[in-house]
């Protein structure tokens, strides 16, 4: 008898359960822990080249996770119990203390970003006029001590939050990888590795996303309304940043996928599927091709990785390249059949794909506002001063 | 000795069994299992080509395993166990996060359309609480499912795995299935990669 000769005549059909709207918070927690990390770089781990980025790493990471969870939400089959998670608490199972990490993390990071823009809000109540006047008025929410005693109580402070914070980060996207390596009977999903790939590919695409807002902040919205020289060197060397965040992330995957293809039956057909089966395009091409490697050579190559353009199209690209990895790895791993002879099917919910797009315009929207009203990159000259400079340029 | 805590499993004699379906069948009816979704059901395959050819078949059902993965994926708890060692769920607690769907390795949870939470076999608890067997025991018409208290030396699973080379679906996931299987085939009881996009080719 030849040993394939096994027909499957009778059999249930069993869909992929976590779809998109799981991809896309994956997605969504990653970029927050991204740029709560490079934004600790300068408060927590001292390097002060990076201080000019903490205020509006910091505000992405606040405004990302205040989106997040809702993915999680509306994914629910009973969103209307989503609450229950805070009082009914199974220490073994990854959301549940997954739910605590969520709560906890953007609290510690709205009052971290509340101390750091303490004294812009302050002095902005007093010197500005009109809405942002009495807008910082109420955001100082009566604290206007800026005595040197306070500013250095506030450092302090700044440098503790911070350093919960980044472990914290870390957590809130470690769990996330965590929620599928425990789950032994995903071949796909269960390894060691997986939080570790999580939290570098959120690097990756935190960086991506960090670099475009600043650019795009930084020459629209800020009171200078242009990217000075300084700047673009900052962002320069965060692109250098994430060359390496690449270089670590290309490494674990390769480290995965060679332990994934000579692993169990189930991950060697995972490894097929992604190398050479339907999913390459999507994992050879889109992720690591598109997501990886352009970028990744983009970022090295002396003639591109000081081109703002070229940068911020690299950065465009490892966010798509980070957007196919949580699908590849969260519905394709569901897709490893685990009682029938063929791929599990996904069937998208139109009403998920709506959600996906709200969120999307919720957030946008949440960070134009933020960044247009909040002083992320200070207070800037008095308005006066500004139209001297413009008079100046304009004579020249 | 102090009395051993009933743990109730089954034992599937694929020897006697005709896949004739009515397990299938009579737990839709008895449990209102809504179209298109199963609490059991029986897996078929042919082995082999002519002459050299045979048919299997496999029930399957929850396994509550002795070690659920699907309870401790369960964030709010819903998934618990009863006293009789069978796998429930509190429906009116589950929030539907579909997470023990995914963590369970056998297929063997999805998600009721009607009531929108996770559900499963429950070894027919409501039945055997009242002394009854679970419906697809009862209904099997060539007695292959036998069911009974595996902590009962006198019970007739408890003979049936003591004096049978018995099998139960994916050991090497550590979960202890309380499902045992008597005659199964290898290429029936788990998964087969060997063509999985035949479909789409």
């Amino acid at each position: 008898m030849e040993l394939d000769q096994v027909t499957y005549l009778a059999n249930v059909e069993h869909p992929v359960q976590l779809g998109y709207m799981i991809a896309i918070y994956f997605f969504y927690t990653g970029l927050s822990a991204g740029s709560f990390v490079l934004s600790s770089l300068g408060t927590v781990f001292g390097i002060k080249k990076y201080m000019p980025i903490a205020k509006a790493g910091v505000l992405m990471a606040v405004a990302l996770l205040a989106i997040a969870p809702l993915h999680l939400i509306a994914d629910l089959e009973q969103p209307g119990r989503f609450y229950t998670l805070l009082f009914h608490v199974n220490p073994r199972s990854a959301i549940s203390y997954g739910t605590f990490l969520l709560t906890l993390y953007p609290i510690n990071s709205a009052i971290y970003l509340w101390l750091m823009m303490r004294k812009d809000f302050t002095v902005g109540a007093k010197s500005l006029t009109g809405f942002r006047q009495k807008l910082y008025q109420f955001l100082t929410f009566g604290k206007t001590d800026l005595s040197e005693g306070a500013m250095a109580r506030d450092e302090k402070w700044i440098k503790r939050l911070g350093t919960i914070g980044v472990p914290l980060a870390l957590l809130v996207h470690g769990y996330t990888g965590f929620i599928l390596a425990n789950i032994q009977a995903r071949a796909l999903w269960h390894t060691g590795l997986m939080p570790l790939i999580f939290l570098m590919s959120a690097m990756v695409s935190g960086t991506g996303l960090l670099i475009l807002v600043l650019l795009i902040t930084q020459r629209f919205i800020s009171p200078e309304r242009a990217i000075t020289p300084e700047r673009k060197a900052l962002i320069q060397d965060i692109a250098r940043l994430m060359m390496w965040f690449i270089v670590v992330d290309g490494t674990l995957m390769i480290i995965d996928f060679i332990s994934l293809y000579f692993g169990s039956a189930a991950g060697h057909a995972a490894g097929e599927l992604f190398l050479y089966g339907s999913h390459s395009t999507m994992f050879l091409g889109v992720e690591i091709g598109l997501g990886l490697l352009l970028p990744f050579v983009i970022t090295l190559w002396s003639k591109t990785r000081k081109s703002l353009k070229w940068i911020s199209f690299a950065s465009v690209l490892t966010l798509i390249g980070v957007i196919a990895m949580r699908v590849n790895f969260v519905v394709g791993g569901q897709q490893i059949p685990l009682s029938a002879d063929v791929l599990n099917p996904y069937y998208v919910e139109p009403k998920h794909l709506m959600f996906i797009a709200l969120f999307v315009i919720a957030e946008v929207t949440i960070l134009f506002v933020a960044f247009k009203f909040l002083p992320v990159y200070g207070l800037g000259k008095s308005s006066e001063s500004r139209l001297k400079v413009k008079q100046e340029v304009l004579a020249k | 000795m102090a009395e051993k805590k009933k743990r109730y499993g089954m034992v599937i004699d694929l020897r006697k069994c005709v896949g004739c379906n009515a397990c299938t069948v009579s737990c839709k009816i008895e449990n209102q299992v809504p179209n298109g979704v199963y609490r059991t059901w029986v897996k078929e395959i042919e082995k082999g080509t002519y002459p050299e050819v045979t048919r299997h078949r496999l029930p399957r059902l929850c396994n509550h395993c002795d070690n659920a993965p699907c309870q401790a994926a369960c964030p709010v708890e819903a998934t618990y166990r009863a006293e009789d060692g069978s796998i429930l769920i509190d429906y009116d607690r589950c929030i539907g996060c579909k997470y023990c769907m995914a963590a369970c390795p056998f297929d063997a949870r999805f998600i009721n359309p009607i009531r929108k939470t996770a559900e499963k076999c429950t070894f027919c608890y409501h039945r055997v609480e009242e002394g009854l067997l679970p419906a697809c025991v009862s209904t099997c018409v060539g007695g292959a499912r036998v069911f009974g208290d595996i902590n009962d030396p006198q019970s007739l699973v408890s003979k049936l795995i003591g004096n049978n080379p018995v099998q139960v679906l994916k050991p090497e996931m550590n979960t202890k299935p309380m499902v045992f299987y008597i005659g199964a085939d290898q290429d029936i009881m788990g998964a087969r990669y060997n063509n999985l996009e035949k479909g789409e080719k």
